[in-house]
């Protein structure tokens, strides 16, 4: 009975470790790194400042890449969400790179990744590079 | 000397005739040109010595002005003598007119600026405005009325190269598919129409020519999936109702229809004529560049054919759009190595002949009357090609094919060697003067979604490095011998030159980098002359003109345009910048 019990306790104690492991793994773009509202914002940023290159349904054109579908993932797929969201802070818009605020972009990549099928969640995606290179831009 | 007089601000636009309009026309009038001379044709084809009344200078596109009073003796004495703004919201590529002592000059998002080309004195503007919200409402009965500016795909940043200038008019074609007439005297619209749907992202970043009476406009924005393709159009200057339009891609039903396989038109995408033309008055030709297939890859384009029209110089005869010939440069083209640009029309031992280079950095010369292949010249920085020297036919080299995911090392990058910032010749010393871009990378080509809106050119992932040959450096001109094509001189810069050149009868070659530096060099042997700084990135089509007997010279500066004006520096020269604003004229002239 009593090894039974430590057994029980064993198991126990192994899924509690697992549990604690698997909660301090890196964040998966698969569990909502971002909100809907902050891709709301996100798409009016997209309007003003991306929308003229890019294309009113992210598709670019022959001087800009596409931020959808087959394209973006051939681009970007197995690369961190912290190095799009650096790319397009040091280099968008073109014309001026950098005028837009963090908030700004971040909330412009939390759309992009919305228009791509990664799902939205509860908490508001943060300008925080090092935390956003822990997610990886992959398909579920 | 009094080029204008004053009139009210904000005038009306009492004469508008728009057939479709995106945007209610604003034009600020603050004065207008007093004494106007209407151009007429035999202006364009024979201007005067002073004058710059074409893109290019004169229809023939060599970027050359006789004007000698600036030369090689004194050209390190010029002084700026004025400098004026330009629309800053937008990309600047700007190919100024100067008539009458009068420029003319396009900026963004489809301002024109008129300005006493002596003193720089502001005579009118002409500013486009957003539709009104109760435009908008209206419902005005297209769907293109309910669309903000820039509400549609792919337009990019307002960018108009050049002008055209004809009669009492401005001619100048819109990042929304549409042309303008814009009186040349007041700056107001007189008329705009509608040449395509610009939802489909049809749009404009070229201006139009007049070529014998003929208004002639060359569409962009054909790199998405439609049930369309590109195409040049030629137009009644008088009221722009379309006279003519031919297709830039054969259609499947077509001759050379076959040559993109089985594709149904839709997947049948690129061909862009995203460069005026040039334009012979005795052959009554215009010749019309095309760029490349989309998407660039054939492995992604679905045909390994040549895929007509694409890549090709089109002859076209200006009353009709009829195709007297053409010549396809690179059939199949495959790696985004464009061939649309500017075509130079020069008499050699009387030969009628047409040169261009691509960005591969071969210079071809053509029979212009013909279509014949003449010559071409490797100029030694291409790893993608062959060119048989007897027939001008290319064949890729082992390997250069891209496939997909595959990474391919090859020099030029997809920035290419050359681009729009156009080349000169020079009558006295026989040679052609071109901008170069030194670059390589290693590149890897991916697919993309066949499905109408989508194709594109497809995505590319890129790793841009220095051309072994280059040094470190980004930029060169190159001046070769024509017709011989031996190199005469290079000059070299750490930065990319960003501007076209421009050669005068003062024995002189200006040019301007990214790194904000306007030079002047020798045309005989390359040497450095004079140097200025500007306020930032030189970029568009410097220009040189007289007013009351003095040579100017002016260079336009600005920032967006092509999308290496920033990738490359920023990741190959990281040591350089520029400021991201300051879009500007700015003029130059001896002392008084």
């Amino acid at each position: 009975m009593t090894r039974i019990l430590l057994s029980t306790f064993s198991l126990l104690l192994l899924s509690a470790t697992q549990a604690l492991s698997h909660a301090q793994e890196a964040p998966s773009i698969w569990d909502g790194i971002y909100s809907a509202e902050q891709a709301s914002r996100g798409e009016a940023v997209y309007r003003e400042a991306c929308l003229s290159c890019h294309g009113q349904d992210l598709g670019g054109n022959s001087n800009s890449p596409g931020l959808v579908g087959m394209g973006f993932m051939f681009l970007w797929e197995g690369r961190s969400v912290g190095e799009f969201y650096e790319k397009i802070r040091s280099e968008m818009p073109t014309d001026r790179p950098g005028r837009l605020s963090d908030k700004d972009y971040v909330d412009v990549v939390s759309y992009i990744l919305q228009k791509n099928g990664f799902p939205s969640g509860d908490s508001t995606m943060q300008p925080d590079v090092s935390r956003l290179d822990s997610v990886e831009i992959a398909p579920q | 000397m009094s080029r204008r007089s004053a009139i009210p601000h904000g005038s009306s636009t009492s004469i508008l005739s728009l057939v479709f309009p995106f945007a209610l026309a604003a034009s600020v009038s603050q004065a207008q040109v007093e004494e106007f001379t209407p151009v007429t044709d035999a202006m364009l084809v024979n201007p005067p010595s002073g004058e710059w009344l074409s893109w290019r200078g004169t229809p023939a596109a060599w970027g050359y002005s006789p004007l000698d009073q600036i030369d090689s003796s004194n050209v390190n004495q010029l002084q700026l003598k004025w400098s004026f703004a330009l629309d800053d919201t937008g990309a600047i590529q700007a190919a100024p007119l100067v008539h009458g002592g009068v420029m003319f000059i396009p900026s963004a998002r489809g301002v024109i600026t008129a300005l006493d080309a002596a003193s720089g004195d502001l005579l009118w503007e002409y500013r486009p405005a957003p539709p009104t919200e109760e435009f908008i409402n209206s419902g005005a009965g297209t769907r293109a009325a309910v669309l903000l500016p820039g509400a549609f795909a792919g337009v990019g940043r307002g960018v108009q190269k050049n002008i055209a200038i004809y009669g009492e008019m401005i001619y100048a074609a819109t990042e929304t598919a549409s042309i303008r007439a814009i009186d040349a005297r007041s700056g107001l619209l007189a008329w705009e129409t509608q040449v395509a749907d610009p939802t489909l992202g049809y749009h404009y970043t070229a201006g139009p020519i007049v070529a014998n009476g003929t208004l002639v406009t060359g569409i962009t924005g054909c790199d998405r999936y439609k049930e369309d393709v590109c195409f040049i159009t030629g137009h009644d200057p008088q009221t722009g109702a379309e006279k003519w339009r031919t297709a830039t891609v054969a259609r499947p039903e077509d001759p050379g229809g076959d040559t993109w396989g089985d594709l149904p038109l839709r997947f049948r995408a690129g061909s862009d004529a995203w460069v005026a033309g040039s334009f012979d008055p005795e052959a009554n030709l215009i010749y019309w560049g095309t760029a490349q297939a989309k998407p660039w890859a054939r492995v992604v384009r679905g045909t390994d054919g040549d895929a007509l029209y694409t890549n090709s110089t089109l002859a076209l005869n200006p009353d009709n759009g009829n195709m007297a010939w053409y010549f396809q440069h690179i059939p199949g083209e495959t790696q985004d190595m464009d061939e649309v640009f500017e075509n130079i029309l020069i008499d050699v031992d009387g030969r009628k002949s047409l040169f261009k280079m691509g960005k591969l950095g071969i210079l071809w010369q053509l029979d212009r009357e013909t279509g014949e292949f003449i010559k071409g010249t490797d100029i030694g920085y291409q790893n993608i090609v062959n060119l048989d020297p007897i027939t001008g036919r290319i064949t890729y080299r082992d390997g250069m094919i891209p496939r997909l995911g595959e990474e391919l090392d090859m020099c030029p990058s997809t920035s290419g060697v050359k681009s729009w910032r156009a080349m000169a010749y020079s009558p006295d010393t026989s040679a052609m003067y071109i901008p170069i871009t030194l670059n390589c990378a290693r590149n890897t080509f991916g697919p993309t979604e066949r499905a109408l809106g989508g194709g594109g050119t497809g995505p590319v992932r890129r790793s841009n490095y220095h051309h072994p040959d280059s040094d470190g450096n980004l930029g060169e001109v190159l001046a070769l011998d024509i017709p011989s094509g031996e190199v005469k001189w290079r000059y070299r810069t750490r930065a990319p030159f960003n501007t076209a050149a421009l050669t005068t009868g003062g024995g002189l070659v200006f040019i301007g980098d990214w790194n904000r530096t306007m030079s002047a060099l020798d045309a005989d042997n390359g040497d450095l002359l004079w140097q200025v700084r500007l306020a930032t990135s030189n970029q568009g089509f410097p220009i040189s003109y007289s007013v009351d007997g003095k040579q100017y010279i002016a260079m336009p500066v600005g920032t967006g345009g092509a999308s290496w004006s920033g990738s490359l520096p920023r990741e190959l020269a990281p040591e350089l910048s520029r400021p991201n604003n300051g879009s500007s004229i700015n003029v130059f002239a001896l002392p008084d």
